[in-house]
């Protein structure tokens, strides 16, 4: 059962560094910053999702895993909202670095 | 297993040393808000795996406090271009 859980947490893992990467790679290669921020928001969330499963798979206690929980639930409020406020002030002032 | 996750532990580090790289050599402040929020996600997730390495909880409480700052810097950045317009 234990290997079961291992081997599950590392698959999941992989998947959130992976997207990580993707993360990483979308933010060298894309032009434009709202074009960049497609990269920032969807991939780092569903990356940080991944890892919260595979840590709290992990933990033995409850309190960890309601930290987790914690943890997860402010990303999944916080991001979609830092990046519309981002969006907007940069709609507002008009500088929209286009392609560089 | 632990040897496989300090592997995607380094990977990660790759991955936050170009978004760091992207911090730094770019040109406009909203470019480098954005890079920032995904220096943080990437930070969040290597705490989230060297908890489930160690299986220690004092990276999740740094995990927390790092989602609140990561959440306060892209407000107060983007109250400061929508108000300089920089």
């Amino acid at each position: 059962m234990s290997a079961i859980i291992d081997v599950v947490s590392i698959v999941l893992v992989a998947l959130g560094v992976s997207m990580a990467v993707v993360a990483a790679v979308g933010l060298v290669r894309l032009p434009g910053t709202t074009t960049r921020m497609h990269a920032a928001t969807k991939p780092a969330t569903l990356g940080v999702l991944s890892c919260a499963i595979a840590a709290a798979l992990q933990m033995d206690d409850i309190s960890s895993v309601t930290k987790i929980a914690v943890i997860v639930a402010f990303q999944f409020i916080t991001i979609p909202i830092g990046a519309h406020m981002l969006a907007r002030a940069i709609t507002h002032s008009g500088t929209t670095e286009g392609n560089e | 297993m632990n040897n496989v996750l300090i592997v995607f532990l380094a990977v990660l580090v790759m991955s936050a040393v170009v978004t760091t790289a992207r911090i730094v050599w770019s040109r406009t402040l909203a470019t480098r808000a954005v890079s920032f929020d995904v220096l943080t996600s990437i930070m969040i997730c290597g705490f989230l795996v060297s908890a489930a390495i160690t299986g220690d909880g004092l990276y999740l409480d740094l995990a927390v406090v790092l989602g609140l700052l990561g959440f306060l810097t892209a407000v107060t950045v983007s109250r400061f271009i929508e108000r300089t317009g920089k």
